[in-house]
């Protein structure tokens, strides 16, 4: 039952969702979502490495894309990508979920085209001190209990209501973390 | 919106919901280095957690659910069933709603909460992935039902409960007790644990101190006394019940209260609960005959546990 509403949310969310194929995330690639009205794709900077990349929408389309902004610390970069014409998905702040709403994932895990992942969020904001790795304890991160893998990287994590709330960027101690909505859009607010 | 979206929405809101209300009576345990671990006010000033995740007898603090931190005393561990009890001043925050584990069935919606600071509990969402009856954990302990569900214990969540839809506490979950599934202690099992640990700071558990294995008769002895086999006595304990009793090294028990002996799990049956104080009549195969005994039950020494 559950399943098939999470696959009518996802579903609405896949024609944003594009991989980034540059060889960074080796064989799988990553993943990228169309950021609301902005117009830009959003992933992780650890997907989009190089200045150029090659952007694959859910229908197939392929098309040019280039690094227009990065923030290695918070491991997001913002891509122009001309021609696709990908509908925005709509996003929204996690800071006003509470912990148990039901989030999902869309990516391409191990190169799994468009799969997704369903669970809660745990919390958003700070790790909880012993999980703190490599200083990113210091962020604020949406931290949710659903399963990612490589190839998710860069992709949405969207609630209940399909908003995206997140750009899903890594796994530590099994927990998913995602870069919070409000501080993509900080970025994407210094593109031009 | 869509009448799949809103009921989406909805189940997500109804899980949130579910863990807002358990996590009012959740409380942050620090009783070991680096990451607390979880406990839930059980009783009113009672806090139960996982016994392996409390590290030290004293200087024990919880947080509480408005983050203010709190003292706390041990009351008293069971490695059997890996609980341990805390005392709280009471009064402090409300005390969990408990639910009945026995109607949980394979697929129904779980959650595993936990309390890390002072901040919003954390929720873990899977399914009951399979119940059953009785079983006996590798710790020792008696567990009275048998709840396994696929979700994620992440660090802190020992000691956390298990939460159904509706947020009635269903168990409280251990990391240790069957890694790499989550094993629900549950409520029937920690209301039993938290009664004696309440009453004299420990389980006691029953004990005749003797070492045995099965064994079957050969076909002549089974022919001439009319049993298949039993528990042949190895070793008994001085000064313990089974030497009291004067039960002999090489003796074979063959019934217990009339009932034959299949497997040692029957004599470990008799001796759970509360049991200590009573008998046991035993038949024993002594010297190719039947002889009958009765051993006093005595209470398991607290160095065994």
């Amino acid at each position: 039952m559950m399943a098939s509403f999470v696959s009518g949310a996802a579903a609405r969310l896949i024609p944003s969702v594009v991989a980034i194929v540059d060889g960074a995330e080796r064989g799988s690639g990553g993943a990228g979502i169309a950021w609301g009205a902005s117009g830009f794709i959003v992933t992780n900077a650890h997907v989009a490495t190089h200045r150029d990349v090659t952007v694959m929408a859910a229908d197939g389309r392929r098309a040019r894309g280039s690094v227009v902004a990065r923030d290695a610390r918070r491991d997001l970069a913002v891509v122009r990508a001309g021609g696709l014409e990908l509908p925005g998905a709509p996003t929204g702040d996690p800071a006003r979920l509470r912990p148990g709403a039901l989030v999902f994932a869309v990516g391409h895990p191990f190169g799994v085209q468009d799969a997704i992942s369903a669970g809660v969020l745990q919390a958003v904001g700070r790790l909880p001190r012993g999980f703190a790795v490599n200083g990113r304890g210091t962020h604020a991160w949406v931290q949710a209990d659903v399963r990612l893998a490589p190839g998710n990287s860069g992709g949405p994590l969207a609630d209940a209501a399909g908003l995206v709330i997140g750009v899903a960027a890594m796994i530590v101690g099994g927990l998913a973390l995602a870069v919070p909505a409000p501080d993509v859009d900080a970025l994407v607010a210094t593109v031009t | 919106m869509s009448d799949e979206q809103s009921t989406l929405i909805a189940l997500s809101d109804q899980l949130a919901d579910a863990v807002a209300k358990a996590g009012a009576s959740l409380v942050a345990v620090h009783a070991r280095p680096r990451l607390p671990s979880t406990g839930l006010h059980w009783r009113d000033g009672v806090v139960v957690t996982t016994e392996a995740t409390v590290r030290r007898d004293s200087d024990i603090e919880v947080t509480l659910p408005d983050g203010s931190r709190t003292s706390a005393t041990l009351v008293g561990r069971d490695r059997g069933t890996d609980l341990a009890l805390l005392r709280i001043a009471p009064g402090r925050l409300p005390v969990a709603p408990l639910g009945d584990p026995a109607r949980l069935q394979p697929g129904h919606l779980v959650l595993a909460l936990a309390r890390l600071d002072g901040t919003a509990p954390r929720a873990a969402f899977g399914a009951v992935s399979a119940t059953g009856g009785r079983w006996r954990c590798w710790k020792g302990g008696e567990i009275d039902l048998l709840v396994q569900s696929d979700l994620s214990l992440y660090p802190g969540f020992g000691g956390g409960p298990l939460v159904d839809a509706s947020g009635r506490v269903q168990g409280i979950n251990s990391g240790g007790l069957s890694r790499p599934l989550a094993t629900t202690i549950p409520v029937g099992t920690v209301n039993r644990v938290v009664e004696q640990l309440l009453q004299r700071g420990y389980v006691s558990r029953g004990w005749i101190g003797a070492a045995m294995q099965p064994v079957r008769f050969d076909a002549a002895t089974r022919t001439r006394l009319q049993r298949d086999g039993g528990l042949l006595l190895l070793s008994i304990e001085p000064d313990a019940p089974a030497a009291h009793a004067g039960l002999l090294v090489g003796d074979v028990i063959v019934t217990i209260d009339g009932v034959p002996l299949d497997t040692p799990d029957q004599l470990r049956d008799r001796l759970a609960g509360d049991v200590v104080g009573s008998s046991l009549k035993l038949e024993l195969a002594r010297g190719g005959t039947i002889v009958t005994s009765e051993v006093r039950i005595g209470e398991r020494p607290r160095s065994r546990q």
